[in-house]
């Protein structure tokens, strides 16, 4: 690639990411369309390295020559860096996994303005009293290249589609809280019906609410919530570089039992309920399968280049850049918890008295390196003899590994959860969690 | 791309889309550089620069709008947004309409007094690695990331109302986590400062040295501290914290867009506190909010939300004023010209009150003292969150032992009515917050007192 050839007058090695983007929605709010978007945006992020010295480039182009200036910045910026010591160089061409041949197709824009127009029909049609607070039909497209002076050059496209509604509703002189659900698909043709269902049963139950007195209690979390709550308290620990800093609470656990042996998590780029499936990661490094808990046991952390060579092992395909400052991170492509047996009205049907969680709020002020967590589960919905009987607001706290080490089941029904991070997550039975009522 | 030639552009960019079809057409155009330092135990794995150029264009057409982003071709995208506003609008009920202002002609210029992009990356690098060598003279710290950044450059607005301002944009951000170890036993603790009316001069204020010991202080309590128990106690919540609760549990609940569908709807000029509790959306010195005009060109305007106790005014945008049929106060925000304008809060804080804090805990037999923060998060239904990252145990009357990390929640109709006291003193905290888009904020206030309705996430 030129722009290799140009950089090697600045840097001994160079790396270039390139990334093209488009974006076509439609949304909703106040129970009526109201607005559609689109975006074509490009960018590029050079990363060169002089004598250990890094330095790093972000603009807004794609363009050829504007990338050339911008390798001349990063050389800039590598001249006042100080040496890294343990630089370890750009990572070498790898054997890539076959690429993902299902066609992006985007929708067009009259598309989704007629899917959420019939979508806010049927609420309006089923439940008079629901209010859409918003919701957004759309495709996202996005093209990446990235070529290093090592001889890397590894392109891919990703597209999907989505739906996401929220819905609220009043009772009396207060409101339900939001009540969100959403459907990610390879194309454009998304069944909103199964969203709007699920949507309207909770919206329903929400309007009871009623007051969670139990102290402690089997707590059911959806996938979108328990995919809050690992993201922010427990996948942090899997990071590699805190693995070599001591700062992961589970340096020291490998092979170690640290979870129900109910639980095997994997990162799985190539997974069949994928919606768009990786070959590389933002190094230019093969994505692969990597195990993380199997029947409980840790086995084994998340790499990127730098600190897999650190630590004397090797990338797992797990480098994840910041489009916004260029930062080199580690971070999973597609975390998925494996399956249960039993469907999760069967799991509900079992609970005496407990709670099922859609959305926590505050799981992001979970603290990543102690894994506690004190987040507020809302909306909640309470559990009486098997059957969902109204909502609630309840305080969940306690610390994540605790947690992991009271799973009672896990559903047969993993969902992809894309809005916090790419994951496939079942609904999950916690037993005896420690909860205080927020509702009075 | 020189200004006058993109200011050219973009007019004819108006004017081309209002001879599309639309009633109001909006260009927002950036070119902005970024510089970016991050040190993560002694070594630098990011010093970046970043440099955005594109354009945002929104379009109102028959009553629905159109937004289109682009760094590529300025005249397709505003073909793009007027077609995407005629395509909603065949679908729309309630033709959308914007509350009729006054077009603002201003260049703003930038009132800090040392520009960070006059201070050299040598210059900036040091001083991060000073703040390095200050935090790591703690044993308890392992680990320390320190996250530096600033921006500088020109955003213009041009409507085919006649609105044209031009910002002279700056801000500067240093984000701080450090994570301490002593045995096994691990805490964490972050801390952020920003401005956009403040420049390098920031430092002055912040030292290395106060940065450092607040975040040892802090560290040191998470890993002696006490566990939490969990419950509904007696809370008195320090200046940052109780700017975190006006954010959280009010202030989202004060954007129009949302206040549509929250219980604050039916409560506009109602008492909803006691009456000495005042808490308003406005200017305050060194916020990271303060701007002179929003995105659509409004001037920025003080919004009193809670007016001796009263809900008085909520903040808006044009569309939503129309909606409300008040007048638009300045409160549409784009994270930058690839989102259209929404409505974000700017600086959000509880007014003095007359209270010592001496006075507010000498009746409390055990409670908690909650002092800084780690993230929150609002709810329609009033529900709020604050995660609590320094906070001590209140007993007979005294501040006792520290506690480990923590989270406070509340719904916030009902907290307010349970205000005891408000203190006379005040500070402001800065922060990023996150509705969809990423917008700059403050928050602060004076110490207050919730003898109830505050409930304490805990392990014991």
């Amino acid at each position: 690639m030129n722009v290799i050839r140009y950089g090697e007058k600045f840097f001994d090695e160079l790396e270039v990411q390139t990334l093209h983007r488009k974006e076509i929605s439609a949304k909703a709010e106040l129970n009526q369309i109201s607005s559609s978007t689109s975006s074509n945006l490009g960018m590029s992020v050079i990363r060169g390295v002089k004598n250990g010295k890094i330095g790093i480039s972000i603009i807004d182009s794609t363009e050829e020559e504007k990338i050339k200036r911008g390798i001349e910045r990063a050389a800039k910026l590598a001249m006042v860096n100080k040496k890294d010591e343990k630089w370890p160089g750009l990572p070498e061409p790898g054997n890539y996994h076959k690429k993902d041949e299902r066609t992006g197709e985007m929708g067009e824009e009259d598309y989704f303005v007629n899917l959420i127009t019939l979508a806010l029909k049927d609420i309006s049609e089923r439940k008079k009293d629901a209010m859409v607070v918003g919701a957004e039909a759309g495709s996202i497209y996005v093209k990446t290249q990235i070529v290093n002076s090592n001889g890397i050059d590894v392109s891919q496209e990703d597209s999907v589609s989505m739906f996401v509604l929220v819905l609220m509703a009043r009772h009396g002189e207060s409101v339900t809280p939001s009540i969100f659900d959403l459907d990610v698909t390879k194309n454009p043709k998304i069944d909103t019906t199964k969203v709007i269902d699920s949507c309207l049963t909770k919206l329903e139950h929400a309007k009871k609410v009623k007051k969670a007195d139990l102290k402690e209690a089997p707590v059911i979390m959806e996938p979108f919530a328990l995919g809050e709550i690992l993201q922010y308290a427990l996948l942090p620990a899997f990071n590699g570089e805190r693995k070599v800093k001591g700062t992961s609470i589970l340096g020291d656990k490998l092979g170690e039992k640290v979870m129900d042996e109910k639980i095997k998590m994997i990162d799985d780029p190539f997974h069949e309920k994928s919606v768009a499936k990786l070959i590389a990661d933002d190094e230019g490094v093969p994505t692969r399968k990597n195990t993380i808990i199997e029947k409980g046991v840790f086995k084994g952390f998340l790499w990127n280049h730098y600190w897999g060579k650190i630590a004397g092992e090797e990338s797992t395909g797990n480098g994840m850049r910041s489009f916004r400052t260029g930062a080199m991170g580690i971070g999973a492509i597609n975390l998925v918890i494996e399956e249960g047996k039993r469907k999760v009205e069967d799991i509900i049907g079992d609970v005496k008295n407990g709670y099922i969680v859609s959305s926590f709020q505050g799981a992001h002020s979970s603290n990543p390196d102690t894994g506690t967590v004190a987040a507020v589960a809302n909306p909640a919905f309470v559990i009486e003899d098997g059957k969902i009987t109204g909502s609630t607001v309840f305080m969940l706290s306690g610390n994540v590994y605790d947690l992991m080490n009271s799973v009672g089941e896990i559903s047969n029904d993993a969902k992809p959860v894309y809005m916090i991070s790419r994951g496939m997550y079942p609904h999950t039975l916690f037993e005896n969690v420690k909860i205080a009522p927020v509702t009075r | 791309m020189k200004k006058t030639v993109v200011l050219m552009d973009i007019h004819e960019a108006v004017k081309y889309g209002e001879k599309l079809g639309g009633d109001y057409v909006e260009i927002r155009y950036e070119n902005i550089q970024r510089g970016h330092v991050e040190l993560k135990d002694g070594v630098f794995h990011t010093l970046a620069e970043r440099h955005s150029e594109g354009y945002g264009v929104r379009v109102l057409a028959r009553g629905a709008w159109g937004f289109s982003t682009t760094n590529l071709n300025l005249r397709r995208a505003v073909e793009e947004a007027v077609n995407l506003a005629i395509s909603s609008s065949r679908a729309v009920r309630e033709k959308i309409e914007l509350y009729e202002t006054k077009p603002s002609k201003d260049r703003v210029k930038s009132p800090m007094k040392i520009r960070p992009e006059n201070i050299g990356y040598e210059e900036k690098t040091e001083h991060v690695l000073e703040l390095e060598k200050e935090l790591k003279k703690n044993p308890l710290v392992k680990s320390t990331q320190i996250k530096y950044e600033d921006a500088h450059g020109t955003k213009l607005l041009v409507t085919n109302e006649g609105t044209e301002i031009e910002w002279d944009y700056n801000h500067i951000l240093q984000y701080v986590w450090v994570t301490g170890k002593e045995g096994d036993v691990m805490g964490a603790a972050r801390h952020m400062i920003g401005g956009v009316d403040k420049g390098w001069e920031l430092f002055e204020e912040f030292t290395n040295e106060i940065i450092s010991k607040r975040l040892h202080k802090q560290l040191d309590n998470q890993i002696h501290g006490v566990p939490v128990k969990r419950g509904e106690f007696p809370i008195v919540a320090g200046p940052i914290i109780v700017g975190i609760i006006a954010h959280e549990a009010l202030g989202h609940l004060a954007e129009a867009d949302l206040t549509i569908n929250s219980p604050f709807r039916d409560m506009i000029g109602k008492q909803i506190a006691p009456e000495f509790v005042n808490m308003s959306d406005r200017i305050v010195p060194g916020g990271f909010g303060n701007n002179l005009y929003d995105d659509e060109g409004t001037p920025v305007k003080d919004v009193h939300i809670i007016e001796k106790g009263v809900l008085k005014e909520i903040m808006l945008n044009r569309e939503y004023a129309k909606k409300w049929n008040m007048e638009p106060n300045g409160h549409a925000h784009a994270e930058d010209y690839s989102n259209p304008p929404i409505i974000r809060m700017r600086n959000t804080v509880f007014e003095k009150g007359d209270h010592t804090l001496e006075e507010m805990i000498e009746d409390i037999k055990f409670g908690y003292y909650m002092v800084d923060f780690r993230g929150g998060q609002a709810e329609l239904n009033s529900s709020f969150q604050v995660g609590v990252q320094e906070g001590y145990v209140i007993e007979n009357g005294e501040i006792k032992e520290p506690i480990k990390d923590t989270s406070i929640s509340g719904i916030a109709i009902e907290a307010l009515k349970n205000i005891e006291a408000v203190g006379r003193d005040f500070d402001i905290e800065y922060g990023i917050c996150g509705k969809g888009q990423s917008a700059f904020v403050s928050s602060g206030g004076p110490h207050m007192k919730f003898p109830r309705s505050i409930v304490v996430g805990g392990e014991k």
